[in-house]
C-alpha cells in the first residue's frame, strides 16, 4: 500500500510543480557553481580535487536543504488540508503511510543526484576521480538524507504543522552544517572533535576530503565515516518509532 | 447489533467531551444522532470510526472492537466532519485512489458506478479544485461508499447543499438503507433527521439525554404531538439541564 502513497506524492508534487521547481533550482545552482569554479580567476587557481570537494559539498547541501523542506510539509499537509481523516479511515497502516511518504523525498534526492552527475563528470574531466566521487556522494548523501527525512517525519508527527516542523528541522540542519563547515584547525578542542566525529554532515565532508584530497577512493579506505551516518539513521528511526507510538496514542485526529 | 457503545468516555484535559455514553444501533437501522454544537457528536463519531481512542468504555462495530482498525475499516464508510480533498486530482482519480487503498476488484467499474450515482460523471475529468461545495459533498459521499460499507457514518452530509442536492442525497441514503446498510446520521437539519431516521439519540454536554423513535422522544420530553425541533430544544435547553 506504500506504493500508492508514494505515487500519489510524486504525482501531486509534479502536478503542483513543487518538485519540478526544486529540481530546476538545483540544476541552476549546480550550473552556477560549476561555472564559477571553472571560470572565476581566483577559483580556477584551486586544485581540481579542491574544486570537486566544493562541488560535492554543494550537491549534498542542496539535496539536504530541498529534501528537508519537502519532508517538512509532506506529512503535516495531510493534517492541515484535512485529508488525513479520510486517508486513515481506509485500511492504510501508519507504517505504509510513512514508508510511502519517505520514498517521495528520497526520490527527490535521487533526482537531484542524477542532475548533478553531468556536472561531476565535467568538473572531474582529466582525473580518475569521477566514478569514486559519484559513488561516495551517492552513498554518503543517501545515508545523510535518509537520516534527516526520518528526523523531519518524527518532528512532523509530533507537531502536525508544516511551519513548526520546517523551523525545527531547519535549526537542526543548520546546527549540523555550521560546525561541519569549520576549518579543521578550528576543531582542535575535545568537544569539537567529538561533535565532528558524530556529526553526520562532518562525516560526509571528511569522507569526500579523504576520497578527493588523499585519493583514498575505495569503500574500505573510508569505512570509518559510514558507521556514524548509519547510527544517525538508526537513532532517527528510533525517534520516528517513538513519535509514531505517541501519534497512535493521541489518535489520528488530535482534538484540542 | 451493528454498533454497540458501552460506558464510553472521552476527555480533553479538564474538558469532558463524552461522558459515559451508552447506546446500540441494530443492523439495518437509520439512526439519527443529534446534539447542540460542542455536545460531543463529532468526538463520538471519531471514536466509533477509530480515529480517536476513548479514555474508557467499549465500542464494537459488528462485534469487532474499534481498536481492530484493519477489520472495521472494511466495514465502515465515513463522511467525516473534516472535508479535505486532494484538489489537484480529478474526481475520477480521487475515487480510483481510494478504491486502490481498499483493494477493490474492478475498481474502474466501481468508480464509474459511484460517479454516476452521485451525478458527477460529466465532471469526472475535472480537478476537484474546480468543484462547487455541493459537488465536493457528493464526491465525499461517493468516497464513503467505495468499499460497499455495511455501516455508513455521515456527519452533516447535506451541509451547504441546495434543496435539490439535499433531496438527491436523501433519496440515495433511503435506497442504501433499504438495501440493508446501517446508517449513523448526524445533522443539525432536524426536519431531515425526522423524515429519514427510524430512531434518534440526543446528546448534550457529552451525555445521552434521550433516545428512541420520535414517539418515544415525545414521551421522554413530555411534549406529546410536538416536532423534533421542540423536543430537541426542550431536552438541550441549558435551563432544563
Amino acid at each position: 500500500m506504500y506504493k500508492l502513497i508514494w505515487l500519489k506524492e510524486l504525482k501531486g508534487e509534479l502536478y503542483t510543480w513543487k518538485s519540478t521547481a526544486w529540481l530546476l533550482a538545483a540544476s541552476l545552482l549546480f550550473s552556477f557553481t560549476s561555472y564559477l569554479l571553472l571560470t572565476n580567476k581566483e577559483l580556477t587557481l584551486l586544485d581540481q580535487t579542491e574544486l570537486l570537494w566544493l562541488l560535492g559539498k554543494v550537491i549534498v547541501g542542496v539535496g539536504l536543504l530541498v529534501v528537508t523542506i519537502d519532508a517538512s510539509s509532506i506529512i503535516s499537509s495531510e493534517f492541515e488540508q484535512e485529508t488525513a481523516e479520510s486517508l486513515f479511515l481506509t485500511p492504510l497502516a501508519l507504517k505504509d503511510f510513512l514508508l510511502g511518504k519517505l520514498l517521495a523525498p528520497l526520490t527527490l534526492w535521487i533526482l537531484i543526484y542524477l542532475i548533478s552527475v553531468p556536472y561531476i563528470i565535467v568538473a572531474s574531466a582529466g582525473s580518475r576521480l569521477a566514478l569514486p566521487f559519484m559513488g561516495h556522494v551517492f552513498l554518503l548523501g543517501t545515508l545523510c538524507v535518509l537520516g534527516f527525512i526520518l528526523m523531519t517525519f518524527a518532528i512532523a508527527l509530533l507537531y502536525r504543522s508544516s511551519k513548526n516542523t520546517l523551523t525545527t528541522a531547519f535549526v537542526i540542519l543548520l546546527a549540523a552544517a555550521v560546525p561541519a563547515l569549520f576549518a579543521a584547525t578550528l576543531k582542535s578542542g575535545s568537544v569539537l572533535t567529538t561533535v565532528s566525529k558524530i556529526n553526520p554532515l562532518d562525516n560526509v565532508f571528511s569522507a569526500l576530503d579523504n576520497v578527493l584530497v588523499d585519493y583514498q577512493i575505495s569503500l574500505g579506505q573510508n569505512w570509518q565515516f559510514y558507521p556514524p551516518l548509519i547510527i544517525f539513521g538508526l537513532v532517527m528511526l528510533g525517534l520516528l518509532s517513538a513519535a509514531a507510538r505517541r501519534f497512535r496514542q493521541q489518535g489520528i485526529i488530535r482534538n484540542e | 447489533m451493528m454498533i454497540s457503545v458501552k460506558n464510553v468516555s472521552k476527555a480533553y484535559e479538564a474538558n469532558v467531551a463524552v461522558d459515559c455514553l451508552n447506546f446500540e444501533v441494530p443492523t439495518g437501522e437509520f439512526f439519527g444522532f443529534l446534539g447542540p454544537n460542542g455536545a460531543g457528536k463529532t468526538t463520538t463519531i471519531r471514536m466509533l470510526t477509530g480515529m480517536i481512542a476513548p479514555d474508557s468504555g467499549e465500542i464494537a462495530i459488528d462485534g469487532w472492537s474499534h481498536s481492530d482498525k484493519s477489520k472495521i475499516a472494511r466495514l465502515l464508510g465515513v463522511m467525516p466532519e473534516s472535508r479535505g480533498f486532494y484538489n489537484w486530482m480529478t474526481g475520477e482519480e480521487y475515487l480510483s485512489f481510494f478504491a486502490k487503498l481498499y483493494d477493490i476488484p474492478e475498481k474502474y467499474a466501481k468508480v464509474s458506478q459511484l460517479l454516476s450515482l452521485v451525478g458527477l460523471t460529466e465532471r469526472k475529468h475535472n480537478r476537484v479544485a474546480t468543484y462547487s461545495r455541493g459537488m465536493k459533498q457528493r464526491l465525499g459521499l461517493a468516497r464513503a461508499l467505495i468499499n460497499d460499507p455495511q455501516v455508513l457514518f455521515l456527519d452533516e452530509p447535506t451541509l451547504g447543499l441546495d434543496p435539490q442536492g439535499q433531496e438527491d442525497i436523501q433519496h440515495l441514503l433511503k435506497r442504501l438503507n433499504a438495501a440493508g446498510v446501517t446508517i449513523f446520521f448526524s445533522s443539525h437539519l432536524l426536519n431531515e433527521v425526522a423524515s429519514l431516521c427510524t430512531r434518534i439519540a440526543i446528546i448534550n454536554r457529552g451525555r445521552l439525554v434521550a433516545q428512541g423513535t420520535i414517539g418515544e422522544l415525545q414521551i421522554q420530553a413530555k411534549l406529546p404531538a410536538s416536532s423534533l425541533k421542540d423536543i430537541f430544544l426542550a431536552l438541550t435547553n441549558p435551563a432544563n439541564v
